[in-house]
């Protein structure tokens, strides 16, 4: 176990540092740089040129800028070019906005993944196995932002709520239930895009899992000597098709960051996937580089907590 | 008269024990793959597309084409679907063909019909050709991953790849500079000496570390240069920490900022989307190699003196590609996504060409005005991303005998 976590350890922090490495080389090495990024702009003269590459250490070698970025980094002293806040808190301040969208989008998969795969697979071949199936295909196939503003229509056409951005903009402060049932209606619609890719990935999954064990003898052994189906599929069958789910835990982490950038655009929510976009658009390196490094360390660490849960759940694997 | 007679019919001995099968394994997995109507249908959409984006290619191409997505036509602009010209302000060369805006017009009076036509093929391409560089990437990766993953990276090794890599990548900025006229050849002098002095040195210890490993060991290894020799890690170890790196990405992002900070162009787009996507095809290939490596016929190739490459593209490969071609099939549906969600954000393919995407990009501002901006081409990229995500899964049934339904 200790010399599982050690290997693990040290393992995770190879591939962190270069995945450091490789993110700055490639931000780096291509061509354009920040300070090209608005060359028809009078007020950008060569002298404000050359002060902006010294200030940000653009004119020293790139190794030298890599020691410097990253200690800054570690020191947490590194700040955004754009507006010169510091990285770290600016990334907490948009982190905080989207964590309730994670967190209601992974409710929302989590608890409907299950009954609906569970479902499908023990009545394999019926009609609700063969439509949830293709529904599953259909929520995989729908681009996100095609599938956004097919909600805003049907939401905006219907109920009359606006849905864009995290709050509606001047609304008075009237008692407590309508602040907060506007915050819902906002929260909701990017929640369900968030959720909807992960529902079809994870039923499908889900369903699969269950039909594997449902062929397994023991289940078999169970049907043969006369117990009730429920307590068949429930009590033999689900428990150990759920055995793979617990690792799924560890990988959820990096989807705090990621896809959700075209959402949140559309929705103008002010989180982390747009804080990203807009510093690529902006060539901020400090912040690119900090989020990329912050969402290495989430899926490392996702891994991480995976294979530790398995060894822990299912005694069979030794690391 | 005996042996006419078997030479016409061969009668099989035993009651047909040792015939060979009637079918062939193509007409097997087709029968299997029929079944499976929902897959038949995503094949059959497949096709269709193909035949669209092909003809729309050529209808749309050229400076006076067939149906022409650029034309603007300001005073036609947000007509419905299905609505008619009106042929009073139109010139007669400006008049729609079949005189009808069968998907209506965007805002500046464009036919969406023949812009959706022009961007099939742009998702067409990009699916293809972003899937074919990750399937090469992978399996080149995979499979030496699965066959050489036990032999030793050495310490020439890295320093031949790094000189060599460096030098060339210099020297390519250096030639690009010129070219583009940033600088005269004289700047650089010094540059390029020392880049074709380091390319000289990687080619010259890569020449070295080749023959030493033809010779197998039985020659010594000259003295002063065993540094060159020390074994460092197997190549198994660099190519599956090669692919945890690349996994440590988040890859919508990665791709949104290397696209974002290239020239925007469909070259590029396909080639980000293929680099950052080989990782399910290079694992696949390495687990079939593995396993396959240790089959009597590989063991029967090898003693039969097959060379190693032909072992690998014509006994392993062939063997491997099952997995892959479905992870490709469904790699295609998610990079027709992916770029239409960079089109979408603005970082596709240039204007005036339309992808699908960019119509829907277009289309958002007039979404209660003018819905069929964005159904239309929404619509498009569902149903084809749809029929190729169920004819992989179709695939990936056929292909994978433990999924059949028994």
């Amino acid at each position: 176990m200790l010399a599982f976590l050690g290997r693990s350890t040290i393992q995770k922090l190879i591939t962190l540092f270069f995945v450091s490495v490789i993110s700055f080389l490639i931000i780096h090495l291509a061509p354009g740089e920040p300070s090209q990024i608005d060359p028809l702009n009078p007020k950008f003269t060569q002298e404000v040129l050359e002060r902006f590459r010294k200030q940000f250490h653009l004119d020293e070698p790139l190794y030298k800028q890599y020691y410097i970025f990253y200690r800054d980094l570690f020191a947490g002293k590194s700040v955004s070019w754009k507006d010169n806040r510091p990285v770290l808190g600016k990334i907490y301040e948009r982190f905080l906005n989207s964590l309730p969208l994670f967190i209601l989008g992974t409710l929302i998969t989590w608890t409907l993944s299950f009954p609906v795969g569970i479902h499908a697979a023990i009545r394999r071949g019926s009609f609700y196995d063969r439509s949830t199936t293709f529904l599953a295909y259909l929520l995989i196939s729908i681009p996100g932002f095609f599938f956004a503003y097919m909600l805003i229509i049907f939401v905006v056409t219907r109920f009359h709520v606006p849905v864009i951005g995290m709050e509606t903009f001047g609304l008075a402060p009237r008692g407590l239930l309508i602040p907060a049932m506007d915050r819902v209606w906002h929260l909701l619609l990017p929640s369900i895009l968030f959720a909807a890719g992960g529902i079809a990935v994870l039923s499908r999954y889900v369903r699969n899992q269950m039909l594997e064990v449902e062929s397994q003898d023991y289940v078999r052994t169970a049907r043969a000597k006369g117990l009730p189906a429920d307590k068949v599929h429930y009590k033999h069958a689900l428990r150990n098709a759920l055995l793979p789910f617990v690792t799924m835990f560890g990988l959820i982490l990096p989807g705090l960051l990621g896809g959700s950038v075209i959402i949140e655009s559309i929705f103008s929510w002010p989180g982390m996937g747009r804080m990203a976009y807009e510093a690529i658009l902006a060539r901020d390196y400090p912040v690119i580089l900090t989020v990329n490094f912050i969402s290495a360390i989430l899926v490392l660490i996702g891994t991480f907590i995976s294979d530790l849960l398995y060894m822990i759940v299912d005694p069979r694997i030794r690391l | 008269m005996i042996g006419v007679n078997e030479k016409s019919s061969p009668t099989p001995p035993e009651g047909g024990v040792l015939e060979a099968p009637k079918k062939t394994l193509f007409q097997e997995n087709w029968g299997l793959f029929k079944r499976n109507r929902l897959a038949l249908a995503g094949l059959m959409i497949f096709l269709i597309f193909f035949i669209i984006a092909l003809t729309g290619r050529i209808l749309t191409y050229g400076r006076n084409p067939y149906f022409n997505p650029a034309l603007v036509r300001l005073q036609e602009k947000l007509r419905p679907p299905l609505s008619m010209p009106n042929l009073e302000t139109l010139k007669p060369e400006e008049v729609p063909r079949f005189g009808v805006y069968l998907f209506g017009t965007d805002d500046l009076g464009r036919d969406v019909f023949s812009r959706m036509l022009q961007g099939a093929w742009v998702s067409l391409t990009v699916g293809f050709v972003a899937v074919g560089i990750a399937v090469v990437i992978g399996v080149f990766l995979g499979g030496i991953a699965g066959y050489y993953g036990s032999s030793r990276v050495r310490t020439g090794h890295l320093l031949a790849f790094v000189l060599l890599g460096w030098g060339v990548i210099d020297l390519l900025t250096v030639v690009v500079t010129i070219l583009r006229g940033q600088g005269g050849i004289n700047i650089f002098l010094g540059r390029i000496a020392v880049d074709i002095f380091m390319v000289l040195i990687g080619a010259g210890i890569a020449t070295l570390l080749i023959r030493m490993g033809y010779s197998k060991g039985r020659r010594p290894i000259p003295t002063g240069l065993s540094v060159l020799f020390l074994k460092l890690f197997s190549v198994d170890v660099l190519i599956t920490g090669l692919i945890d790196i690349m996994l440590c990405f988040p890859s919508f992002f990665l791709i949104l900022t290397v696209v974002a900070l290239l020239e925007r162009s469909i070259f590029n787009i396909m080639a980000v989307i293929g680099l950052t996507s080989w990782m399910g095809a290079a694992r696949f290939i390495r687990a079939e190699f593995l396993s396959l490596r240790e089959q009597d016929f590989v063991t029967a190739a090898t003693a039969l003196g097959v060379p190693n490459w032909r072992i690998i593209f014509r006994h392993m490969v062939p063997n491997a590609m099952a997995p892959v071609l479905v992870s490709a099939t469904i790699g295609i549906a998610t990079a027709i996504l992916t770029e239409a969600g960079l089109s979408f954000l603005g970082f596709g393919v240039p204007p005036p060409d339309a992808t699908w995407g960019n119509i829907l990009s277009n289309g958002k501002n007039f979404l209660f005005d003018a819905p069929w901006l964005t159904f239309v081409p929404g619509f498009a990229v569902l149903i084809v991303v749809l029929a190729f995500n169920l004819f992989g899964e179709g695939l990936r049934d056929v292909l994978n005998p433990k999924l059949r339904e028994r």
